[in-house]
């Protein structure tokens, strides 16, 4: 299929429906970042995923597009709910991969003395790598109240605080996890992982509040300039990647059944009506909660290692949770759709939720501003905090960008690290950087992203989420 | 395209932006899944030949057909990495047809002391996913999500 991409105004891309597609693509992005998403296959995916059965309004993508498998990364689609279907390559392997922002009371000068041993000691306090096993081993019975209770759990062992949940997403609980529909490797897979970061794009970081853009929203996220604040990136580890890895298995050999046709076999898929869509959703909700319940342990894990290191009592390091979004996730919600109010089965790949102010989703606390919107840089630059806007409700089914995302290969990264220290060029910057290898940093520096000030700026200016705060890192953990 | 030979294969990297992708070249099927195996767990795990204890096993997978055993195969290679510990050192496709395989592999245990990981796969994908015969040779892209 030839790609024929036109431009709608100084924000937006359209892919005119041609084919076997659907519908229109819509890409928002501008002149500068476009450059890139043409070199990648990226916009094929785009089109790929507007063929797909029951997909409303657009095949969606967000400033930070790039080639994924199946979806792009950046992908948004929705699907009606009885001609649709629900895609796990649309959700990804890592089911609930999100972010998770807390603010302190520490100003950067709190912190800067004790940065060189506070940096090795996130390292050494939260469990990371691949394949990492966490500081807590589960048994069958207890991952099943994790799979169904999410971060509550997490939340009732000691970890946090029931505030806590308000501050996340869905609460910290997707409703509609059976951990009856998981496989054995599933459920192995998920006994030790608990309270592990992972690795690759997976970091922890310490940072701080440099630029407010809008003052009575930050206000309201607890957000104020020169404040220290920690922004975690985890996700659902092998638990989730095993769970989409036996339902893409399953869907394949039942594909030919509902007569799909598929311009990629990892868009296999089943209708939202049939029992293994269901099962799916099921076992998809169990990874999600999975994956809240991580990262509120995570948090608790960081909490106790900054007190620890510090030397200072849990009121002066006042550490508060933001907010936890997840971007690679499937949900049904309501949106209005060529005027029409109605219920869609909305999959974020690479993609974050934007409730605008007033939407009664979002906690009392943030109905006001907005829901926050976290949106890590690379581990160089800045990361951002946005606020859903209305925009977002009329044009992108609530969703917003993710990160910077990618725009060099892995191997091209590594190709451009050769003979550097990628560690020392970020100390020097005044950014302490602590990795389990070399190649990790190499594969994510930051001239393989985007820039996430571009990005921002996109969404932004189309309306999607607005620019509320700005945050520089001082410390960042990989595994 | 950097290109590097393993076995009976050639093997070259595709520039995926986010992901990461291979393409294998052999002179038989059988050489194709062995070599495909063998270079995805060296490409996550560096350990020295010869260390550790081996232990033998018997595998058989089934397929709807070629590309989806590609991703099935090496999918049950990574499970046993990252369920249960064990490294592929070794594999012999006895018996290999579009409709499945048999095959006898060899495995360590992991050992981080030991074994250096070098980065996570966290899945083998279908996206893009071929396995053809071509100019007497049998070739297969595969992309993994990293």
């Amino acid at each position: 299929m030839d790609i024929r991409l036109q431009r709608v105004d100084a924000n937006r891309w359209k892919i005119p429906r041609t084919g076997a597609m659907r519908v229109d693509g819509l890409i928002f992005s501008n002149e500068h970042l476009i450059k890139a998403v043409r070199e990648d296959q990226s916009l094929q995916q785009v089109a790929n995923v507007a063929t797909l059965p029951g997909i409303v309004g657009h095949s969606l993508a967000m400033p930070d597009i790039h080639w994924g498998y199946g979806f792009p990364i950046g992908g948004v689609a929705a699907f009606e709910l009885q001609e649709g279907i629900v895609s796990p390559g649309g959700v990804g392997y890592d089911i609930n991969c999100g972010c998770r922002l807390m603010s302190t009371a520490l100003s950067a000068a709190d912190v800067a003395p004790s940065l060189r041993e506070l940096v090795p000691a996130l390292f050494t306090g939260i469990p990371s790598g691949v394949g990492s096993s966490g500081v807590l081993f589960l048994s069958k019975a207890e991952e099943a109240q994790v799979a169904v209770r999410g971060a509550a759990w997490a939340v009732q062992q000691g970890f946090g605080t029931p505030e806590d949940l308000a501050r996340t997403e869905d609460g910290g609980a997707m409703p509609g996890a059976d951990p009856a529909v998981l496989s054995e490797r599933a459920v192995k897979r998920g006994l030790d992982q608990l309270g592990t970061l992972g690795s690759g794009n997976h970091f922890l970081e310490v940072q701080v509040v440099d630029t407010i853009y809008d003052a009575a929203a930050a206000a309201a996220f607890g957000l104020s300039a020169g404040q220290v604040t920690v922004l975690i990136h985890s996700g659902s580890r092998g638990f989730g990647h095993q769970i989409c890895d036996d339902f893409i298995k399953i869907m394949g050999q039942k594909i030919h059944q509902w007569a799909i046709e598929l311009p990629d076999r990892q868009l296999v898929c089943a209708p939202l009506t049939s029992g293994v869509a269901q099962r799916y959703l099921a076992g998809m909700a169990c990874a999600a909660n999975y994956a809240w319940a991580n990262r509120q342990v995570l948090m608790c894990l960081a909490r106790e290692t900054m007190l620890r290191t510090l030397g200072i009592t849990p009121r002066e390091l006042g550490m508060q949770l933001v907010y936890d979004v997840c971007h690679n996730i499937a949900k049904q919600e309501e949106h209005t759709v060529n005027g029409q109010k109605m219920q869609v089965c909305v999959h974020r790949k690479g993609a974050t939720r934007a409730l605008s102010p007033g939407h009664p989703l979002l906690p009392r606390i943030y109905r006001e501003a907005g829901q926050p919107v976290l949106i890590p840089g690379d581990m160089g630059t800045h990361s951002y905090v946005l606020a859903g806007a209305k925009g977002a409700m009329l044009e992108t089914f609530a969703s917003s960008c993710h990160g910077a995302g990618r725009v060099m290969s892995r191997s091209q990264a590594l190709k451009r690290a050769r003979g550097r220290s990628i560690s020392r060029e970020l100390d020097d910057k005044g950014i302490v950087v602590h990795s389990r290898g070399k190649k990790t940093l190499s594969e994510e520096m930051p001239e393989a992203y985007k820039d996430v000030s571009q990005v921002v700026e996109v969404v932004h200016a189309a309306g999607l989420a607005r620019k509320v705060a700005r945050l520089t890192p001082l410390g960042v953990i990989k595994g | 395209m950097s290109k590097l030979k393993l076995g009976q294969s050639e093997i070259k990297l595709l520039n995926h932006t986010a992901d990461f992708g291979v393409v294998v070249r052999s002179p038989s099927l059988e050489d194709l899944f062995q070599d495909a195996a063998r270079y995805m767990v060296r490409s996550m795990v560096a350990f020295p030949e010869g260390r550790g204890v081996l232990h033998r096993t018997h595998l058989d997978v089934c397929s709807a057909d070629l590309a989806d055993l590609m991703v099935r195969w090496l999918g049950e290679i990574l499970y046993l990495f990252q369920g249960e510990g064990q490294l592929l050192a070794a594999a012999e496709v006895e018996e290999i047809t579009s409709a499945g395989l048999s095959a006898e592999v060899e495995l360590i245990p992991f050992d981080p002391a030991l074994h250096e990981i070098r980065f996570e796969i966290k899945a083998v994908t279908y996206h893009q996913i071929e396995v053809a015969e071509q100019d007497g040779c049998w070739e297969a892209r595969v992309i993994f999500d990293v």
